[in-house]
């Protein structure tokens, strides 16, 4: 099965959910089942092998918070999607220029996490 | 008569829009593929930074000269130092690196470009920058102490001197003596156990800072009540900071997200009079208890000499959030953050609640936040002012209590059963008070009456469980020496007379006094 | 925990605790302290003058219901002398109005008042019913409260009353002022919180229950054992409650007083006069004379979209602009009757309804 190499970092105060550590090198897979990430509920294992799509930045924040997540996960996600509040960036531009959750990840993308709720 | 549903008024529902207007390129330099949007525009990374920049010296600079103007022409040049209010938060540190580069290394990405290097904006405009920090650890619980991890990341900006304060200092004589507060206090405090707000003699005449800060925060009635009381301790030491360094300005980090969530915020709390000072407020301190530096408006030395205020200006009032995120992300810098005021059991009060409800209102409706700061701008307080509140220091609004009475009896029995007609025709009392026993209540703005007094529908846990509760609790230093002040004097004496022009004190009506002088100084 | 005795009387055992101010008191002294707020908000308003002729809105919901009876106890109790009317409107929507109408008619009986029903279908010449028909379940809201707001002016007219009072309650001007705030409408801002509204070619109207917790009416219609009909429009489903009212709740199980708070908030601030300055004018519908800040008035609008079966077009602001500078209306359109004033604008001699010295 061919995987996709990320880099992912986080900002913000973010990082304290992750064992404090900013900065991650991570391998996901490329195609996921078509069913299984999506705002609805978390990841299912048992998806029918043919139906595949390209690994997206939903499926990656739910891929974040089961195998990277310490701690706190409500202060990471929320209804599916980041919670208010956090900045994503994808290769240094931000996420909604890039269709969000819906963004298809490439190999050696960079994704940055950064939390604006640490105060005034 | 409705349907039942207040939301199905016309026009009740706002329309959600798409992220981002039509193209991917920055509107700006028309050039370069974006990198982030800011409410629907697009902007590239190389734009967004003299963009920001733009936004900071707009919101600030024409408020710098003692009397404001719009768009600048004349030089800057401000009647004091300038004191930058920092919390660790990402706000405040983005704010740090605005005014360091903008002020003090005078960077060339931040200048204009127009007007030639001879420009009076390519200058140092301020004499002297104070940052000032203000741990407010000891008030939790098992909060860790920042005050190391901020000497840090200030001593990254040199030139920028630091001063940090700790929240118990708002109880401390020694802290109030040395920014020249009036020392002269008799030993009294407030109950806190009802709505009556009585002044009593405190049973412990010395009690450290720390613990009368605990004990006060502990006798709040809501999580709500705790939060705003710590930021009125904040905001207060910050200003009477700045008066006593010779700032003539301080300068804070709310962005306008934060800025729209603290206008809600104080909404709910019935700050509604007060609207404006949470934009920008020119504050000037209680005469009768603290030495007021003065100063020459002119360079010369001549003429009259003025007594300082200061100037509270929110720069970054014009960029959100995620704004500043994406500055301090791109140019690298370590937000050491903000602790969460939490303690085990707390409840969220109505200052997380707005915040969490903004943050996810701006999710989909990315102009909410400018609407709200742009709607309450152009409201100005209705009625009449009644002198300053004596913990807040904000302007307060004449006859609220009768309001409060008014809409909401609290105090007058039902006449019986078989009374006659007539008697049921009298007008509801406002509230009864006690003879021979003075409140804290008349001294108080709407809204720090409503912190002390107003009650969640079932009792919540305290910062300080553990804590053994005085029944009469210390009051800040500022307050507790206004008390004392006005038990002191007779009437008028209490203000200098050549306050006149930029102060306006509340007289105390001669029973009120006797009250308190009886209850305080005359015993025994 | 030990029995209480009630916070306010000190002689019975306390039942409830009160939502507006956490006191724990009697069923007496609440029915007390709940009508003489209203008392104190009829006299310290100046709402009326004796012999006013005033309709209560009624719709058969709570507010409106536990109104009627406020507002009769407190005229007998204070001898306001003030001939009260209930007015209902029926909006034509099968399955919702018809059961709470039924409340009303039962409230004509029992109060002893004059009711006045007036139909969407007869003043409009359409139902709401046959509006979503046309135009789905989107955006009939709209075509509701204009409606409704101009059908309670034409049917007071219709009574020749000198004022109409309706059960907003303090939940819902508390919700309109952060609602105002959050979408920038500075006009509904400024005049939100005032108790009474009256321009010069409107019927005066105003909400008693401006301070009244929703929870308290509810309570009170509760205790006094006042039936009401809490039916849920079948066209806007539960889902449909906006975020500001959901926060409004969050904020009162905080701190109850918030609701209140609000309100002084909303009362406290006014706008900037230069503002003011900028902002529309009111003037009179020229199609059927009801006040109006266009040419044509959203009434007529609505039903002009209706009528010419372009009926989503209207229900944006700028459908409504387009429509407005297109002058001439086609022929053989149905159109609203003409709006006028009780001809009986009663003399201004008397003296308002004051709280006894």
């Amino acid at each position: 099965m061919s995987t996709i190499s990320l880099k992912i970092e986080f900002g913000g105060g973010l990082e304290l959910l992750f064992a404090n550590q900013r900065s991650h090198r991570i391998d996901i897979p490329a195609l996921v089942p078509v069913s299984a990430p999506s705002a609805a509920g978390p990841l299912s294992t048992d998806e029918q092998e043919s139906q595949k799509k390209p690994a997206d930045v939903t499926y990656l924040l739910y891929w974040l918070r089961d195998n990277l997540l310490k701690e706190r996960e409500e202060l990471f996600m929320e209804h599916g999607t980041v919670r208010p509040g956090v900045l994503v960036l994808i290769n240094d531009t931000d996420w909604e220029l890039e269709g969000e959750g819906d963004y298809q990840l490439k190999n050696n993308d960079e994704i940055v996490f950064i939390s604006t709720l640490h105060g005034g | 008569m409705s349907c039942g549903n207040p939301q199905a008024e016309p026009d009740a529902l706002m329309q959600r829009k798409k992220k981002y207007d039509k193209t991917r390129n920055c509107v700006r330099c028309k050039d370069a593929i974006g990198n982030i949007v800011i409410r629907h525009a697009v902007y590239c990374k190389y734009c967004f930074f003299p963009l920001t920049t733009h936004k900071f010296r707009r919101a600030l600079e024409p408020n710098v000269n003692a009397k404001p103007d719009g768009p600048r022409k004349t030089a800057l040049k401000p009647a004091g130092t300038l004191l930058v209010g920092f919390s660790g938060g990402l706000g405040s540190s983005v704010l740090l690196d605005l005014v360091y580069k903008c002020y003090v290394s005078l960077d060339k990405s931040t200048m204009p470009a127009e007007g030639g290097r001879d420009h009076p904006r390519h200058e140092r405009v301020w004499k002297k920058i104070t940052v000032c920090y203000v741990e407010v650890c000891d008030a939790f619980p098992g909060t860790p102490d920042r005050t190391e991890d901020v000497t840090k990341f200030v001593s990254r900006y040199d030139e920028l001197q630091l001063a940090t304060l700790r929240i118990q200092d708002a109880f401390d004589p020694a802290w109030w003596e040395k920014i020249g507060g009036r020392m002269s206090f008799a030993d009294i405090g407030v109950s806190l156990a009802d709505e009556a707000l009585f002044i009593g003699s405190l049973t412990q005449s010395h009690l450290d800072p720390l613990a009368a800060l605990r004990a006060y925060l502990s006798s709040l009635p809501t999580p709500t009540a705790v939060h705003s009381a710590i930021q009125t301790l904040v905001r207060v030491l910050l200003l009477h900071s700045a008066l006593h360094t010779g700032a003539s300005h301080l300068i804070l980090g709310t962005s306008l997200t934060s800025l729209a969530i603290s206008l809600i915020s104080g909404v709910a709390q019935g700050s509604g009079f007060n609207i404006r000072e949470e934009t920008s407020e020119e504050w000037y301190p209680d005469t009768g208890v603290t030495n007021v530096p003065e100063y020459w408006p002119d360079e010369g030395r001549k003429g009259k000499r003025l007594k300082r205020t200061v100037r509270v200006v929110r720069p970054l009032r014009d960029i959100g959030m995620k704004e500043c995120a994406a500055w301090a992300w791109w140019s690298h810098i370590p937000v050491v953050g903000k602790e969460t005021w939490l303690w085990p059991g707390a409840k969220p009060g109505i200052g997380t609640l707005t915040k969490e409800f903004i943050l996810g209102l701006e999710q989909d409706y990315p102009s909410t936040v400018s609407t709200i700061v742009r709607t309450c701008a152009k409201l100005q307080p209705k009625g009449e002012v009644e002198g300053k509140c004596i913990l807040c220091g904000r302007p307060a609004q004449r006859g609220v209590q009768n309001w409060k009475a008014q809409i909401a009896i609290r105090s007058q029995p039902p006449p019986p059963p078989a009374a006659d007609a007539r008697a049921a025709l009298s007008p509801a009392p406002v509230v009864a008070e006690p003879p021979f026993q003075a409140s804290l209540t008349p001294y108080l703005c709407y809204t720090c009456h409503t912190t002390l007094t107003s009650r969640s529908a079932r009792p919540v846990p305290t910062p300080w469980p553990d804590l053994a509760r005085p029944s009469v609790v210390s009051l800040p230093v500022w307050t507790a020496a206004r008390l004392s002040v006005s038990a002191e004097s007779e009437g008028a004496e209490m203000v200098e007379p050549t306050d006149e022009e930029v102060v306006r004190q509340r007289k105390m009506g001669q029973d009120e006094m006797k009250s308190i002088v009886n209850e305080f100084l005359l015993e025994d | 925990m030990p029995p209480r005795l009630c916070a306010l009387c000190h002689a019975v055992r306390a039942i409830l605790k009160r939502p507006k101010t956490g006191q724990q008191i009697c069923k007496e002294c609440f029915f007390y302290v709940f009508e003489t707020e209203i008392h104190n908000t009829v006299t310290e308003a100046k709402l009326f003058k004796p012999g006013d002729r005033v309709a209560i809105g009624a719709s058969g919901g709570k507010d409106s219901t536990v109104l009627a009876h406020v507002m009769k106890t407190l005229n007998e109790r204070y001898s306001y002398g003030l001939d009260l009317f209930l007015l209902s409107i029926d909006e034509g929507i099968t399955g919702y109005r018809d059961d709470s109408l039924e409340t009303v008619k039962r409230n004509q009986q029992q109060y002893d008042m004059p009711l006045k029903i007036l139909s969407y279908d007869e003043l409009y010449g359409w139902t709401m019913d046959a509006i979503v028909t046309q135009i789905g379940k989107k955006n009939n809201c709209t075509f509701c409260g204009v409606f409704r707001r101009q059908a309670l002016d034409r049917g007071a007219a219709i009574l020749n009353v000198d004022h109409i009072v309706t059960g907003h309650n303090a939940d819902d001007i508390a919700e309109t002022v952060l609602m105002n705030i959050m979408r920038g409408d500075i006009a509904r801002l400024g005049r939100c919180t005032s108790i009474c509204t009256q321009g010069e070619d409107t019927i005066k109207r105003s909400k008693p229950f401006k301070y009244a917790y929703e929870k308290e009416i509810v309570m009170y219609a509760y205790f006094k054992k006042l039936d009401y009909f809490s039916t849920e429009c079948i066209y806007s489903p539960d889902a449909y409650r906006g975020h500001a009212r959901a926060f409004l709740k969050d904020l009162e199980v905080s701190r109850p007083s918030a609701i209140i708070d609000i309100i002084h908030s909303g009362e406290a601030f006014e706008i900037k006069e230069d503002v003011k300055a900028t902002q529309k004018s009111q003037q009179t519908c020229r199609r059927c004379g009801y006040m109006s800040s266009n040419e044509l008035c959203k009434a007529c609008t609505l039903l002009e979209g209706l009528e010419r079966g372009m009926a989503h077009a209207v229900a944006t602001d700028r459908g409504r602009k387009k429509l407005d500078a297109d002058d001439h209306a086609p022929e053989n359109l149905r159109t609203i009757p003409f709006f006028q004033l009780p001809a009986s604008s009663r003399p201004n001699s008397t003296a308002p309804i004051e709280a006894a010295s």
